[in-house]
């Protein structure tokens, strides 16, 4: 899977924040707040393009010091949020 | 200039310097189309930030990319061929006339048809200000704003929540209050302050004056059956602005700078949701909620 397009990260106000601005993620019409994890994960995929739970999972144990079981659990949840809402493909 | 015959007119509105000139062959009173622009002439030094040609040739054919729709107003978003951004406006869903600029928003040409030329060229104005300014922390926004004791306070809403008809019940029932724009004031972030300005443009209401003062305070409004007010912080501040600011966010370099302008304001200026009636129970509760008290 992978992002879609028209969709933004940014720093409002110290938080991390997707919006969607591009044609096709104007109708968005909402903010979602990221945590640090999430952050980091919205940032492999970004660069990655095509992306899979298994390899964010993978890029989660190299940062942060979690066992695989418990980051794949952890990317699973975070990547079902962005499907609910529309922002991954 | 090489057309001795071509008239062009000279504007500063919040400080930013912009010429409207009309080709010869239009044969309109620009006089009477540009009346609401009187207040904002300028006989300064140039550069311009953004310079427009009005003319009566048909617009070049384009690609759609979005459209807007509001209150029997459309707006067709797209480019040509070439790449020059075009808006074309219409009412009702006949076409009116079609603003295409360049990349940078530093030119445009309005192409005018017989029907609601004064409608094209103020709409293709707030256009073209709207995203020639983006980049210099300034935002056009959809808002009623009046003055009370040096300071501006604004009020936004969707369309028919009542900006207008809050901003009457403070001229009514709170002192020294005065309208300082019905529909779209200009904000700048300046170093040190930020401040609110009139504009030529003013929806329905003929109010049209250049002056400007400190911005006091932002309200969101919102229907209901009581009068309550609350403070919104950080995001929640946020997102109030952000839908009542003019702008081409799927062009990068324009969201960026309206998100600087309007992460700017989140933080700095008091942002306010007011639920409210159409009564002076809501000026007061509102009033005395947001005023600036100097001390």
């Amino acid at each position: 899977m992978k992002l879609k397009s028209g969709f933004v990260l940014r720093d409002v106000c110290g938080e991390q924040v997707i919006m969607g601005e591009g044609i096709g993620a104007l109708d968005f019409g909402r903010l979602l707040c990221l945590n640090e994890t999430a952050v980091f994960l919205w940032k492999k995929a970004e660069s990655a393009g095509d992306f899979s739970v298994d390899m964010l999972a993978e890029a989660l144990c190299e940062e942060y010091d979690v066992s695989a079981e418990q980051a794949k659990t952890d990317v699973a949840a975070i990547v079902d949020e962005w499907k609910k809402v529309g922002v991954v493909e | 200039m090489n057309n001795g015959k071509k008239t062009e007119y000279a504007y500063k509105v919040a400080e930013h310097v912009f010429t409207l000139g009309f080709a010869p062959e239009l044969e309109l009173d620009s006089g009477a189309m540009l009346d609401n622009y009187a207040p904002f002439a300028y006989a300064g030094e140039y550069p311009a930030l953004f310079t427009v040609s009005v003319v009566k040739s048909p617009a070049p054919a384009f690609e759609e990319e979005t459209r807007q729709d509001e209150e029997g107003q459309q707006i067709l978003c797209g480019h040509t061929q070439g790449n020059d951004a075009v808006f074309e406006f219409r009412l009702q869903n006949r076409t009116c006339g079609t603003l295409v600029c360049n990349g940078d928003y530093t030119r445009g040409t309005i192409h005018l048809t017989e029907f609601a030329p004064k409608f094209t060229i103020n709409n293709s104005m707030m256009v073209l200000y709207a995203l020639a300014t983006s980049r210099y922390r300034t935002a056009l926004f959809h808002s009623a704003v009046v003055r009370h004791e040096g300071y501006g306070y604004m009020f936004l809403g969707k369309s028919g929540t009542g900006k207008s008809t809050h901003a009457r019940l403070w001229l009514k029932h709170i002192g020294n209050t005065e309208l300082l724009n019905d529909d779209n004031p200009v904000v700048r972030v300046f170093d040190n302050e930020i401040r609110v300005f009139g504009s030529p443009w003013s929806g329905k209401t003929p109010c049209y004056r250049n002056e400007d003062c400190p911005l006091g305070a932002i309200v969101l409004l919102s229907q209901a059956p009581y009068n309550k007010i609350t403070r919104l912080r950080g995001i929640e501040a946020y997102a109030a602005l952000v839908p009542s600011i003019s702008g081409k966010r799927w062009d990068r370099k324009i969201a960026d700078g309206l998100h600087e302008t309007e992460n700017a304001l989140a933080m700095k200026v008091p942002t306010w949701y007011l639920e409210c009636l159409p009564d002076e129970d809501a000026a007061r509760t509102c009033h005395s909620a947001i005023r600036v008290c100097k001390g």
